[in-house]
């Protein structure tokens, strides 16, 4: 798009100020042609029931002249502060600076997280939303495996959830099973299900796997909500058991465990021990993707990303290799779903839309496909933004979407966009240390 | 070449299409260990699909692979590899994302072998390919051309394998670094005693370098012999050797 390329910053905006005009005049038209029915016609049933309908004109401009004015604006950023050479434009301190960050950043935020009950104890909000985050730090970390690694672009992934969610109800509600026997369980049922979905999608790649994925998803949903014997169709599962601690139930009763302990009970215990369950979910997850990339079938998923024919010429079995990294990222969807559970006490199909999917995508995505930290980055803000903008209302949305084009068109491949390799020589060689950079570009 | 008893890997009367398409013909190719054979023909005369063949994808319609004698036609492709048959594309295909080192590794998963194997084959790879050790923890995509088929054909070797099938190895390669590729063929074939089946476009290169010849076409083998013989055939001459050709 900015195809000029501009040694000065005056040369650029001389040869820029014409192709300025142009997309901003492009964008207003599109901008036109958009609003001009959806905005610009307001209907009404009026009051004996006819259609009433008025222009409304100067809205109509307002939105196109502020899309028109957007657009420079959104341009003379990118042609400034864009990728084009950028990285000449950092100077080495705030590079060096960024790697010292890179390289600290995750063990500083899993010390702050770990510590995040001990700050947050009385803020019961915070901690609920900590929770939240973790849940799709989760979420994110399980999809990774299939789209980040894998390269299976999965649309369907809240299917798992409801089945890992709905299996630990509907046992614990039935035959009265901890948690702990119903979590490894929810987890084998949603991967049997993930090898159920990667059967028929075998041969697909891309667009057409990413339809499918879809559908099976809603399947999923309407399975749910219309097989009321069994899940109680739109009314849900209520009841469902609080976690245990090992089986010392955390309330206010003699054979709680804060009375076994001797302390004073309070409600914020089963919140604080919520938060190091999934804390501990996540990181299982995360500790097993990180085995299991350096594995070969770790190494087989990404290579299946990279290119399907080259690895049936390497001697890999694409069928196995495509259906555990389904099976694995279903495994770690269904644990989360077994989680929000025993969280909320009580689920229905409303919480496993495709909106579900489509957030945990966007994390992925957002997050930079493959990358552990970005991904949990990526929750937070995209978690934490939420509610930090709920002051905002409607416009919420808008800003969601902005900073999602805004990341997109800066940062292309996701917040942490560069993957780490996994295999060494085992040998310690000496390198010259900008061959090494080279390698990480 | 003195023939041995039992041919490494010997292909009768193949038959293989896509669809209703005929690709292969009745092809019989014969390849005896420690032989390099070429394969040459023109654009759609049924190569690669043979040497895809070999490796189950598609399926032979009719005909028999035979490997060591082992009848291997219906083996499952991802088998084909553990037989220490290796094959290195078309096209190279590399893991563009992966760092060389681990487009490697890729090679040497599939196939069992002890750490000190894969150290010895590494190093192997390495002394043929020094420019891959210099590039190692690169990202794949990053390479050069010349770079990348290297490392396309270092990767089938780490599966250690005593078959080795090449694509069109020379494809896009300025001369030097195709005449590069070509020499560690043929060192390859005379230090390590690997066979190699090659098939290019480059007639003259391939039939230089290699034992005995096959010329295809349309799916069809039609001349057979040293890669002498076949360079000094007029019709050879006139079909794949001149026409702007040099070299």
């Amino acid at each position: 798009m900015t195809a000029t390329p501009h040694e000065t910053t005056k040369a650029s905006r001389t040869a820029g100020i014409p192709f300025l005009l142009k997309t901003a005049f492009i964008n207003a038209l599109i901008a036109l042609v958009l609003f001009s029915l959806m905005v610009g016609i307001r209907t009404e049933a009026g009051s004996d029931g006819q259609l009433t309908y008025w222009a409304r004109f100067g809205d109509v401009a307002a939105l196109v002249g502020a899309v028109f004015g957007g657009s420079i604006v959104i341009e003379l950023l990118r042609q400034w502060i864009g990728p084009t050479g950028a990285e000449k434009l950092v100077p080495p301190s705030v590079q060096s600076g960024m790697s010292f960050i890179g390289r600290y950043l995750a063990p500083a935020l899993l010390i702050f997280t770990l510590l995040v009950p001990v700050i947050f104890y009385n803020q019961r909000y915070i901690l609920d939303l900590a929770i939240l985050v973790l849940t799709y730090v989760m979420l994110g970390w399980g999809l990774n495996v299939v789209v980040g690694l894998a390269g299976l672009l999965d649309l369907g992934y809240v299917a798992f959830y409801a089945v890992g969610a709905y299996s630990y109800g509907l046992l614990a509600t039935s035959f009265g099973w901890s948690f702990w026997i119903c979590l490894p369980l929810a987890g084998i049922l949603a991967a049997f299900w993930g090898v159920l979905l990667g059967f028929p999608v075998l041969r697909l790649r891309g667009d057409y796997l990413a339809i499918v994925t879809l559908a099976f998803g809603e399947i999923i949903r309407l399975v749910i909500i219309n097989w009321q014997s069994l899940t109680g169709g739109p009314n849900g599962v209520s009841g469902i058991p609080r976690p245990s601690f090992f089986g010392i139930p955390l309330d206010n009763s003699d054979d709680g465990l804060a009375a076994k302990l001797g302390i004073e009970y309070s409600p914020t215990h089963r919140i604080v021990f919520l938060f190091y369950l999934i804390l501990a979910l996540a990181l299982l997850t995360n500790w097993v993707t990180i085995r299991l990339r350096r594995l070969p079938i770790g190494r087989a998923w990404e290579a299946l990303r990279e290119d399907e024919v080259a690895c049936r010429a390497l001697g890999i079995n694409t069928t196995t290799t495509k259906l555990t990294a389904f099976a694995t990222g279903a495994m770690f969807g269904g644990f989360a779903g077994a989680f929000f559970a025993t969280r909320q006490g009580f689920i229905s199909p409303e919480s496993f839309t495709f909106q579900e999917s489509a957030l945990v995508l966007a994390i992925v995505v957002l997050g930079g496909m493959g990358s552990q930290l970005g991904v949990a980055l990526a929750a937070l803000t995209m978690i934490g933004g939420f509610e930090l903008f709920r002051s905002l209302e409607n416009y919420r949305m808008l800003v969601f979407g902005m900073a999602m084009v805004l990341i997109m068109i800066w940062r292309p491949r996701g917040i942490i966009g560069h993957r780490a390799p996994t295999v060494y020589l085992t040998k310690a060689q000496v390198i010259s240390s900008d061959l090494v950079k080279e390698g990480h570009g | 070449m003195t023939s041995a008893p039992t041919p490494l890997l010997a292909i009768r009367g193949l038959h293989a299409a896509y669809g209703k398409i005929e690709a292969l013909k009745g092809v019989d190719v014969q390849i005896d260990a420690g032989e390099i054979v070429a394969l040459i023909g023109a654009n759609g005369a049924g190569k690669s699909t043979l040497m895809m063949t070999i490796f189950g994808k598609p399926r032979a319609r009719a005909g028999q692979i035979l490997y060591e004698g082992r009848d291997i036609t219906d083996v499952p492709t991802h088998e084909i590899a553990h037989l220490r048959i290796a094959q290195s594309p078309e096209g190279r295909r590399i893991f563009p994302r992966m760092s060389v080192a681990e487009n490697l590794q890729m090679g040497a998963d599939a196939t069992e072998c002890t750490d000190a194997e894969r150290e010895a084959t590494l190093e192997r790879v390495f002394s043929l390919f020094p420019r891959l050790k210099e590039r190692y923890v690169q990202r794949g995509g990053t390479l050069s051309g010349g770079e990348q088929q290297m490392l396309a054909i270092g990767r089938a070797l780490m599966s250690r394998p005593r078959l080795l099938l090449l694509d069109e190895p020379s494809l896009g390669l300025a001369p030097l670094i195709a005449r590069q590729i070509f020499d560690a063929i043929r060192t390859l074939n005379r230090q390590d005693g690997l066979t190699v089946l090659i098939v290019e476009q480059n007639a003259n290169h391939a039939l230089k370098l290699a034992h005995r010849g096959y010329v295809m076409v349309n799916g069809l083998i039609t001349l057979a012999g040293t890669g002498a013989e076949l360079l000094q055939r007029p019709e050879i001459r006139a079909a794949y050797l001149e026409g702007g050709r040099h070299g």
